[in-house]
Formats: structure tokens, C-alpha cells, sequence
């Protein structure tokens, strides 16, 4: 029997801690959904929410044919599991030689994962992700700590996206990948600003390059690096 | 100014670097030496050999202002108000002292209302910004950054470059993964598997680096 197609439905959400709320009622079909905001608007609860590790207050988190998912923490410190680089790779389920030779770490592998970098371990981390089967894959700030080169990297494979659900909690400036949808928190509440290019005439947290050329009037046709030197070269036509 | 002579530590290798007062950015690929010459910088690590001074005296690290890249282990206390206080407290500042200073800075940061929360429900740019906070609360003359950007929004790095402006440190090394910000340092130094690959001011030292992904994007935008 062919599986239906997947749906993530956050129906009338709210979790609350003390005063502040964060809240959203969406529906999040496959594609690329970039969710943005300011510092503390909510982006990491949301995330937590929507991967139901995090129980709402109110309303309910609903998945349809959702076979897989995985939920990608901001530190990658908190997904350590083995003691060496290879266990740990092992520990996602993936074929460590695959993964250790994707990541240019081969000669590494009997190393305790806590003695790399934070920005090498979120590569590896990001890395055994991208072998992993998944419907749904939630990524809170993916881009953190990498250089960018695996930013580019990062991004590239974020972009390559085709089937399930993908939800980029990211402030990253520079390197975004190709994204199908917009959203923002703004101040707990979750904000659809609609398809990309259409919704970055009114994105409030957008990364400062494409401020800059909106400023001009121009807007890129996607949020790629590429896309936005596209866009920046039309001004000198 | 920094001196750094014939140090090596670990992997880290470097004979001979200055730098010299003003703000300083610190660049390199993931795994390249940065933190790890940062905390040697900090004086949280002593080198295996070879010596750092700062204005030609060991470094005091006391004196220095540090912002850990992971952004749970720079608290101490629990409470945002008491981690404010703490670098006050722990130079026997008076009650009435530390509480006017802790509520001045948090107020020109908009973290006031964030006083009683604990750490542990911050988000993680909230908890950079409480860690900047606290590293210059007592001026230092020196401050260390590494990497504290990557957990900020756009409008929210605005806001702690001119909390670090403010601070009225004399010399900042900072790590940053956004070229667009080194390239408005003073300085900016890369490291690459442990050594110093290029230094200098930023015009010199991105000409080096033009066909990379580190060239600043803004330079590369403004063409």
C-alpha cells in the first residue's frame, strides 16, 4: 500500500512560561519551511513542540503519515551517545565508514567525540542526519558553529529536499538554503509570511544582505547565496 | 597589546604573532585552533611551551573578559540576576553597588525584564547575551569572544557589538564565522590546522582569500 502524503498540523498551540506564550495553530506540508525571529521569540519551543518532545499547554501536535522524524538540537553536545567518533555514528543508525568518510574524519575515529570542535562535531552530527531516512526532519539552528565551507555544505543538502517535511529554525545571515516557505516568530507567536520570493517583502527578521537589497527595491528570486549575488548583480545592469 | 613567542600547545603551533590593541577577529575553518587559542589567550589554558603577555605582563585571568562558544558553560549561577552580579560579587563590590550596576546593564542590554528567570529556560541567544553581559560587567581591559554570533539574530548582534563597544575594553579578540564582521575589525587573523595562516588588516587579508566562501559577503555584494 503507497503511504498518503505526509502533514505535520500544530492545531491552536500554546505553552506558556510565566508570562511569556508561545503559540501557533499551522499546517506544514513537504517542502522547505525557514521559520526565523528574534533572540527568545520562541523558535527553539516551537521546534521542541513540533517534534513533541516538548508537551503544549493547550491544543495538539498531529502528524499523518509521518513514518520517521528527527529532531536536531542547536548543540550538537546533546546528541553524544558513543564514546568514540565511529559509535557515535553508529548510534544514529548509519554506516560509520560512510559517514566518517563524508566528513573527512576517517583517521578520527577511535576519537571521543567531546574532544572535536563544537563546529566539526555539528558537521558529523549534521552529516549522519542527512543519511537517515526521514518524513520529517527538524533542524534548530543547523548553521551554528559551522565554518563555510559545511555551511555551504549544510545548506546544499537542506536544499536537495524533496519528499518530507523540513522545518529550519535558523538567524543565519548568509547561507540559507533554497526555501519553499516562510515563517516567523514574532514575539511567541508563530507568523506564516507565505511562499518564497513572495513572503520576503515582508519578513521582519530577514538576514542582513537581503535587507540590503530590499532597501534598493530588489528581491531575490530565492534565499541562496546565489540567489542574493543574482539579485545584487541586477543592480549594476 | 598581545605578544605571543614560540608557543605550542597541542596542535596549536605559532612562534611569533602581535596583536595590537583594538579588535581583533579570529578565523578559520571548524577545527583549525581557535577556541584553543582563545583560552590561551583567556589564560583559562597555560601553554606547553613558549609565553603570551599582555602589555609586556603575564596574563591575569581575572582581568579578562571570556565568552565561552557553548553557551551553557559560561553560567555559574542559576539565576540571570546572580550570574549579572557574580564577576561584581566576586570583587567584593558593595550590595548597593552591585545592584545599581546589575539593573543599569540589564537595562541598556533589554534584559531587565529577565532578571529572576533561571538560566536554564533562557533560549540559547538569550543566554549569550547574559554571558557577554556578565564578561563585561567589571570592564575588563581585555576581552575574548568566541564565537558568541552564531547564537544571535541580525538585530540582536547589533545590539551586543555595541554592548561590546561600551565595555571600554582597550583590546577584543573576537571568533566569528561572519566575514561580514571580521572585515570590520582592525585586524583579522586565520588560522588553519593549528597555525597562523594569514594576519593583518582585513583589505590584506581577504585579498588572500577572494576565492573562498570567506571572503566577505558584503564586499562581494557591494560589486
Amino acid at each position: 500500500m503507497e503511504a498518503g502524503p505526509v502533514k505535520l498540523s500544530l492545531d491552536r498551540v500554546e505553552k506558556s512560561y510565566g508570562l511569556w506564550t508561545c503559540k501557533a495553530d499551522a499546517v506544514f506540508t513537504p517542502g522547505v519551511h525557514l521559520i526565523t525571529g528574534r533572540v527568545g521569540s520562541g523558535k527553539t519551543t516551537l521546534a521542541l513542540i513540533a517534534a513533541r518532545v516538548l508537551k503544549p499547554d493547550q491544543g495538539a501536535v498531529q502528524y499523518e503519515g509521518i513514518q520517521s522524524q528527527t529532531l536536531s538540537f542547536q548543540y550538537p553536545e546533546y546528541h553524544i551517545t558513543g564514546s568514540t567518533l565511529e559509535e557515535e555514528a553508529a548510534s544514529y543508525g548509519v554506516d560509520p565508514d560512510r559517514a566518517l568518510t563524508l566528513a573527512r574524519l576517517v583517521e578520527r575515529r577511535s576519537e571521543d567525540p567531546f574532544r572535536f570542535s563544537r563546529g566539526e562535531l555539528k558537521a558529523f552530527h549534521l552529516i549522519c542526519l542527512s543519511l537517515l531516512p526521514w518524513d520529517l526532519l527538524i533542524l534548530d539552528e543547523p548553521f551554528s558553529a559551522l565554518d563555510c565551507t559545511e555551511k555551504l555544505a549544510a545548506s546544499r543538502r537542506i536544499s536537495e529536499n524533496k519528499n518530507g517535511i523540513l522545518l529550519v529554525c535558523t538567524h543565519e545571515q548568509h547561507f540559507l538554503p533554497r526555501t519553499d516557505y516562510l515563517w516567523e516568530m514574532r514575539s511567541g507567536l508563530l507568523t506564516f509570511l507565505g511562499p518564497v520570493p513572495e513572503a520576503v517583502a515582508s519578513w521582519e527578521s530577514a538576514p542582513g544582505p537581503i535587507r540590503s537589497l530590499r532597501a534598493q527595491g530588489i528581491f531575490p528570486a530565492n534565499l541562496t547565496q546565489q540567489d542574493i549575488l543574482e539579485a545584487a548583480c541586477r543592480t549594476h545592469d | 597589546m598581545i605578544e605571543i613567542r614560540d608557543l605550542v600547545y597541542g596542535n596549536l603551533c605559532i612562534p611569533e604573532l602581535t596583536i595590537h590593541s583594538g579588535c581583533t577577529a579570529l578565523i578559520g575553518k571548524n577545527g583549525s585552533g581557535k577556541t584553543t587559542l582563545l583560552r590561551l589567550l583567556a589564560g583559562l589554558s597555560r601553554p606547553e611551551s613558549g609565553f603570551i603577555t599582555l602589555n609586556g605582563m603575564p596574563l591575569v585571568p581575572g582581568a579578562i573578559g571570556f565568552v565561552n562558544e557553548y553557551p551553557d558553560k559560561n553560567a555559574l549561577f542559576s539565576r540571570v540576576y546572580d550570574e549579572l552580579a557574580s564577576p561584581l560579587r566576586f570583587r567584593h563590590c558593595s550590595c548597593e553597588d552591585v545592584k545599581r550596576r546589575v539593573l543599569e546593564a540589564a537595562n541598556r542590554a533589554g534584559l531587565d525584564h529577565q532578571l529572576d528567570r533561571t538560566m536554564d529556560t533562557l533560549s540559547g541567544g538569550e543566554k549569550v547575551l547574559v554571558a557577554l553581559l556578565s564578561a563585561i560587567m567589571h570592564n575588563p581591559d581585555m576581552l575574548i569572544l568566541d564565537e558568541f554570533d552564531s547564537h544571535l539574530d541580525y538585530d540582536t548582534q547589533e545590539e551586543a557589538d555595541q554592548l561590546i563597544a561600551s565595555s571600554g575594553s582597550s583590546l577584543i579578540v573576537r571568533c566569528t564565522q561572519n566575514m561580514d564582521v571580521a572585515a570590520k575589525f582592525g585586524e583579522v587573523i586565520v588560522l588553519q590546522r593549528g597555525s597562523v595562516l594569514h594576519d593583518g588588516p582585513p583589505e590584506k587579508v581577504f585579498a588572500a582569500l577572494e576565492s573562498t566562501c570567506c571572503y566577505p559577503f558584503a564586499w562581494r555584494q557591494g560589486r
